[in-house]
């Protein structure tokens, strides 16, 4: 028997498939090939072996995800989660019935106290959606969002929270969503990561992201997310050295790759063939890349309009540079943005958060809509968790981490625009109508990609894992159009 | 063939076995010599349960038919023998049996496996099953439950090709099947083949020649048993074992912190150089702080306790991080010696392997004594952070120092005592002698900041409480309260009081009254892997039913066995699987089996095997020359992009590159950071080390290509390189690129490669030629001092060829 455990041999069994066994030929190339014509010959309608044979499973009705962390964790109750409740009880005790054996963070101990909403709410769009002052440019996106206020999570520390939002669980070491999506799929562009990370900084302390937030964990290496930065060297190592010309490095790559094939002439190897491809990729990149990055031939109204400044890494540069990758075929881009973690201050601090990243998921979207391009592309807006109903006061009035009810916005293909969908309970603190758990989030991600995440799965350690876990998870056909 | 009388004697002997048959089988009728013949092979052989049926039912069946309790459907078992004969199997009537009748039924309603889980079964496999129940539905217990025997070597044709009893095992299963095994390997490429398996570092191009030339038959033992006294055996030996273990040098969680414990590190190359028994190893790490007088060194090694990943952030609930503590430790601890997957008892029964939840958490409970809460309080965002219990350990010239400090410091303190009275003579005498006092303590300050912290493991009185968490919710205190306990189909600890971590690992290595020979079969399988590229059972970390049973499982038995007998000695162990002629095969495909034997599952040739990312490092430094290879000591910090921790906070973090020599020392001792692993590390698919890795991937991906081409170490290794060329060898190209080649890839090039090169290379002279000023720009990347007696244009051009040899395949490559 073919012995089915996920192991880097996987995609050479693929090619070994395809090309009948004559050829090891492109061992490895993984995102390189081009999956789309592999999948081609799996036979349709039968229900496919899990994992990436016979994927997409149904039409998509997007091709790529773009994914607005909100690093640090929003609160709901100051965007999008209009509590009367808590203004009544400002101050008051808070109901002891509904914290108690509750995980707590950083109220471990503290007297719980409601918190009233620190800011104004008004309606919005043909529905009425309802959004806060803060976000004023958000608020005319209000037909094309779908708010969820009803978002469930299972950790109550950051990088936990992170790690559970990415994977789906917060045991290290599992694939990152963005490098689930690109095994399944496969890329369109080879000379760029199908999976693209990007960050930003502002607003109070930022909390700490860890490579492994974007780690394909036990997929192949190729579908890790890779990291571009806005300012300096655009991907790590990507420039020639110093005193090398392009033509130089051209020769180099040339001479190395003519003597690997006349060695493999006598070895037979497909690593090596493999190791060519990437010398060529990597070649290309080092043209691609900074091609990309390189804002200059984009109008000056086009930056003012998203409120960007080449080379400034702020979020608004890196929501332009999220439109440029989408254009480019990139699959996944996650861009984001810490300085969410509001535990005092949080009036100073949204407005600083708000500030900087409200207009740009704005012009983004708008951006992508006039380009037609919305209409293919997932938008997430959300962060790890919530805040909680209670006050917390580090510096001013705040809120603590909260997981049991929070808010999140999606838009774009297959998305009822201009809905909101869920509820918490009156003060905010548990979901109650419609709960969307992070699974759920993810299964119907996936929906929208055309995948049944039921059977997306990847053997490890004897298991069928899957992004949505063993657990259980829900389509949330109530956001889809 | 073993009568089925003597497995059930064997069974009753063992006692872990009588659990094994306690939770699944009673009577079996059978022969384990079905393990190396399964019927996959040859038609005419009846089917093995092990290797032919097992992983079917355990892929698509166990999930609702399995140990699994809980999740269980119509209280069906297809893992025990009695259940599913008694209710769905027929021996010997495939048509009578419902089993095989809901697999091939056309209504989509009754159909196992049902529609909605996802799972199929192949035409293939449904043929297996019914053949299998037309044979009698033959059940086995499970393979990795068994303990080995020390099988006898099969008798071959090919009498003269066995060097060893591994050749016996391999070649006669190539000639059942008809496969020939490859010619020897070429020796150039043996001794860099030993080289890089054995020390993960190059030969000298003298060392090959020397070996080529040598007619002595005995040439090739000798290399084997030089390479085996190398102190940078044990360097390539704890790269793996790291990773096992998820050594680290930073906390993992939040914010990253540094913690201390690179003398752990030291411990375990040292470990592996002086050869200690695999069983004492063992006890050392898991519980040296409980055995007898514990030496300095089986403290350190304690530090296998507190490898894990901690968090002290301020939101942290203690209660729930002790949780996660405890599950991190049964995980690692049952994949490293276990090669048990027991962390999937966490939540729940384990859905393929005998193994419950309450086991889980009775293993837990081995760990319940680590004194470690005091972190949550004490931990700082400093680097490194606090994590007691540590003590501070120096080298043994630092300890001679502070010894005679002190001894000098007492004396002193005690002649001041003496001194009395007011009067100018005793002032004077006591303002010398608290000169002498201040000086001596300066001195010896200095001494002790040398010294290096590093965790340990301390026994606390009172160990926490432990109970099982129901769906592992850590909130949840309705579970019951557990004992130490070792999983109970695999045995049990027997003793008065609670048991320990001692017990755990002598449990883990008495190959009598513990699981030892299993033990044994895991690393095995784990060495194997390491010298012939692939494990006999390709599942390193996962022993369990949903594994992959070995191929050759005689062999492995038996090489567990010798294992044991030899007293765990780790370096014969290595001898001899590379003294076999099977080792030494040539890695090239013979063409007729890349289509039969893609997979190298019988072991005709060797695996050529890309290098793990530290090697990659070390032989661009050795090739240079600027290799520093000093032994153990504090983590290294090489080059590394700027902003590469920009998203560390608590405390933001600053990377400083070392500018001493430490700059260049082996990839073994770079500094891990958990959360942003070296670039050139991740790459070349080194782990992040949050978890076990038994095994690494080899990708081959651009982003790899780049590190090779343009990071900083490269660049200076290849000035390095070229200035060695410019300054040892001839003053022509062919003379330069030779000394080149034969220094990086221990050859001269063939006339094809030449001419490339020749081309290269004049490409590269016009070049520079033209833009001199860029030759500057280039030779001065690095810490490396610049050989200013050359001539910059010249050291540029060789940079670059340097450059080109650098990322040749063969660098990269073992062959």
């Amino acid at each position: 028997m073919i012995y089915p455990q996920f192991d880097p041999t996987l995609s050479q069994r693929r090619t070994f498939l395809k090309q009948g066994g004559l050829s090891l030929g492109a061992l490895a190339l993984g995102s390189l090939l081009k999956e789309d014509q592999l999948r081609a010959d799996v036979p349709k309608g039968k229900p496919s072996k899990p994992g990436f044979a016979g994927l997409p499973h149904f039409p998509p009705k997007v091709k790529r995800v773009i994914f607005l962390c909100m690093a640090g964790g929003p609160s709901h109750l100051e965007t999008f989660d209009y509590k009367p409740k808590l203004e009544e009880l400002d101050g008051k005790p808070f109901p002891a019935s509904l914290t108690k054996g509750q995980p707590i963070a950083q109220l471990q101990g503290a007297a719980l106290k409601c918190q009233r909403p620190l800011t104004k709410f008004k309606k919005y769009g043909k529905n009425g959606q309802v959004i806060s002052d803060y976000l004023p440019w958000t608020a005319k996106l209000a037909d094309d969002i779908c708010i969820v206020r009803s978002m469930v999570t299972e950790q109550i520390n950051h990088d936990p929270a992170h790690t559970f939002m990415n994977t789906g669980t917060a045991i290290s070491g599992r694939p990152s969503m963005g490098s689930w999506i690109n095994y399944g799929l496969g890329t369109e562009n080879s000379n760029l990561p199908g999976f693209v990370v990007m960050t930003s900084v502002g607003g109070r302390n930022p909390q700490p992201i860890a490579s492994r937030q974007w780690d394909s964990g036990f997929l192949p290496s190729q579908y890790q997310g890779v990291e571009f930065n806005s300012s300096g060297e655009p991907v790590y190592y990507v420039k020639n050295p110093k005193g090398v010309s392009d033509s130089q490095q051209k020769n180099l790559v040339n001479f190395v790759n003519k003597l690997s094939a006349h060695q493999n002439k006598k070895f037979l190897n497909p690593e090596i063939d493999a190791r060519i491809s990437a010398y060529e990729t990597a070649f290309k990149m080092q043209a691609s890349v900074p091609e990309l990055m390189d804002l200059s031939d984009e109008p000056q109204d086009m930056l003012d309009f998203y409120g960007a400044k080449p080379g400034d890494g702020s979020f608004a540069s890196n929501c332009l540079l999220a439109r440029r990758l989408a254009e480019r075929g990139v699959r996944f881009i996650h861009l984001y943005h810490r300085g969410w973690d509001h535990h005092g201050g949080l009036e100073k601090y949204m407005k600083i958060c708000c500030g900087l990243t409200d207009r740009p998921t704005y012009a983004l979207l708008t951006d992508l809509k006039r380009r037609g391009m919305l209409k293919d592309t997932l938008v997430i807006w959300g962060g790890e968790f919530g805040r909680t109903p209670m006050f917390q006061g580090k510096g001013g009035a705040g809120r603590d981490h909260h997981i049991k009810g929070f808010s999140m916005w999606l838009a774009g293909g297959g998305i009822q625009g201009g809905t909101t969908y869920g509820a918490t309970d009156e003060l905010g603190y548990n979901s109650v109508d419609n709960i969307m758990h992070v699974r759920d989030l993810h299964a119907t991600m996936l929906h929208l990609l055309g995948i049944d995440h039921n059977r997306f799965s990847v053997k490890f350690q004897g298991l069928d894992m899957r992004l949505t876990g063993v657990e259980g998870a829900e389509v949330a056909h109530g956001v889809l159009s | 063939m073993l009568g089925a009388q003597k497995v059930s004697s064997t069974l009753k002997n063992s006692k872990f076995i009588s659990r094994w048959e306690f939770f699944t089988i009673v009577g079996i009728i059978f022969s384990i010599s079905h393990l190396d013949a399964p019927a996959a092979f040859g038609d005419e052989a009846p089917l093995s349960y092990n290797h032919d049926i097992r992983p079917i039912l355990s892929d698509k069946c166990f999930f609702c038919h399995g140990p699994d309790e809980k999740h269980r459907k119509r209280k069906l078992r297809l893992d025990d023998e009695a259940s599913a004969k008694k209710k769905v199997i027929i021996p010997g009537d495939p048509k009578k049996s419902k089993f095989i009748r809901l697999l091939k039924t056309d209504d989509e309603d009754d159909i196992m496996p049902p529609l909605e889980s996802g799972k199929t079964l192949t035409p293939k496999e449904i043929a297996l099953l019914e053949r299998w129940v037309k044979e009698g539905a033959n059940y086995e217990p499970y393979w990795a439950y068994v303990p080995p025997k020390k099988h006898t070597p099969p008798k071959v044709k090919k009498t003269n090709w066995p060097l060893n009893f591994i050749d016996h095992f391999l070649l006669d299963r190539m000639e059942k099947k008809g496969f020939q095994p490859n010619p020897e390997a070429d020796k150039r490429t043996l001794i860099r083949r030993l080289y890089f398996d054995f020390l993960g570092l190059p030969p000298k191009y003298e060392d090959v020649e020397k070996f080529v030339n040598d007619s002595d038959p005995k040439a090739y033992e000798a290399v084997v048993d030089r390479l085996l006294e190398s102190q940078h055996f044990g360097e390539r030996m704890a790269v793996y074992w790291l990773d096992l273990v998820r050594y680290a040098d930073t906390v993992g969680y939040h914010g990253d912190q540094d913690h201390s414990i690179s003398p752990y590190r030291d411990y375990v190359i040292k470990a592996f150089n002086k050869n200690i028994p695999f069983d004492q190893f063992t006890r050392e790490q898991l519980a040296g702080d409980l055995l007898p007088n514990p030496t300095l060194d089986q403290k350190v090694a304690t530090g296998y306790n507190r490898l894990l990943q901690t968090s002290h952030e301020g939101g942290v609930q203690p209660k729930e991080y002790i949780a996660i503590y405890q599950a991190d430790r049964v995980r690692n601890v049952s994949q490293v010696w276990m090669g048990a997957t027991l962390g999937c008892a966490q939540c729940h029964d384990h859905k393929y392997d005998p193994l419950s939840l309450k086991d889980f958490y009775s293993m837990g409970a081995f760990f319940a004594d680590v004194d470690e809460e005091q972190h949550f309080k004490v931990g700082t965002n400093a680097l490194p952070t606090r994590r007691p219990p540590e003590i501070t350990i120096y080298s043994p010239e630092d300890q001679k120092l502070i010894e005679n400090y002190d001894k000098k410091i007492a004396a002193l303190q005690g002649s001041l005592k003496k001194q009395k009275g007011k009067d100018e003579a005793t002032k004077k005498n006591i303002a010398k002698l608290q000169k002498l006092l201040k000086e001596q303590q300066g001195l010896k300050k200095k001494v002790v900041a040398r010294g290096r912290k590093t965790m340990i493991t301390v026994s606390k009185k009172t160990p926490r409480t432990v109970r099982v968490l129901p769906r592992g919710n850590w909130l949840d205190d309705s579970g019951p309260i557990v004992q130490p306990q070792v999983p109970i189909t695999l045995g049990k600890i027997e003793k008065e009081g609670r048991a320990t971590r001692l017990d755990l690992a002598d449990w883990l290595t008495d190959p009598k009254d513990g699981v030892g020979l299993l033990t044994a079969r895991v690393f095995a399988n784990r060495f194997w892997y390491m010298f012939y590229g692939e494990g006999l059972s390709r599942s390193l970390d996962d022993f369990g039913g949903q594994g992959e049973p070995p191929v050759a499982p005689k062999l492995l038995d038996r090489l567990a066995i010798e294992f044991i007998e030899n007293g765990w000695d780790v370096k014969k162990l290595v001898k001899t699987l590379v003294m076999s002629r099977a080792y030494r095969q040539s890695s090239v495909a013979q063409a007729e089996l890349v289509q039969l034997d893609p997979y190298n599952r019988y072991f005709t040739r060797n695996i050529p095997s890309r290098l793990p990312a530290e090697f990659i490092r070390d032989n661009l430094l050795a090739a240079s020359g600027l290799l520093v290879s000093e032994v153990g000591g504090k983590s290294i910090k090489p080059y590394q992009p700027a902003g590469y921790y920009k998203h560390l906070n608590f405390p933001t973090r600053k990377y400083r590159s070392d500018t001493d020599e430490r700059q260049w020392k082996r990839g073994v001792y770079m500094h891990w950071q958990r959360q942003f692993l070296h670039p050139m590390l991740k790459v070349f698919d080194a782990p992040n080390r949050e978890e076990c890795t038994a095994k690494r991937a080899r990708s081959n991906t651009p982003l790899a290509a780049l590190v090779s081409l343009n990071a900083e170490v490269s660049i200076e290794a290849a000035r390095v390189f070229a200035q060695l060329t410019l300054n040892q060898a001839g003053k022509s190209i062919e003379e330069r690129l030779s000394y080149m080649t034969r220094r990086a890839i221990q050859r001269d090039m063939d006339a094809t490669e030449k001419k490339i090169a020749l081309e290269f290379i004049q490409q590269v002279i016009e070049s520079y030629k033209k833009k001199p000023e860029s030759a500057k720009e280039l030779i001065e990347i690095g810490n490396a001092p610049v050989d200013k007696k050359l001539d910059p244009v010249e050291l540029a051009i060789w940079t670059q060829v340097a450059r080109g040899i650098f990322n040749l395949p063969e660098m990269t490559l073992r062959n």
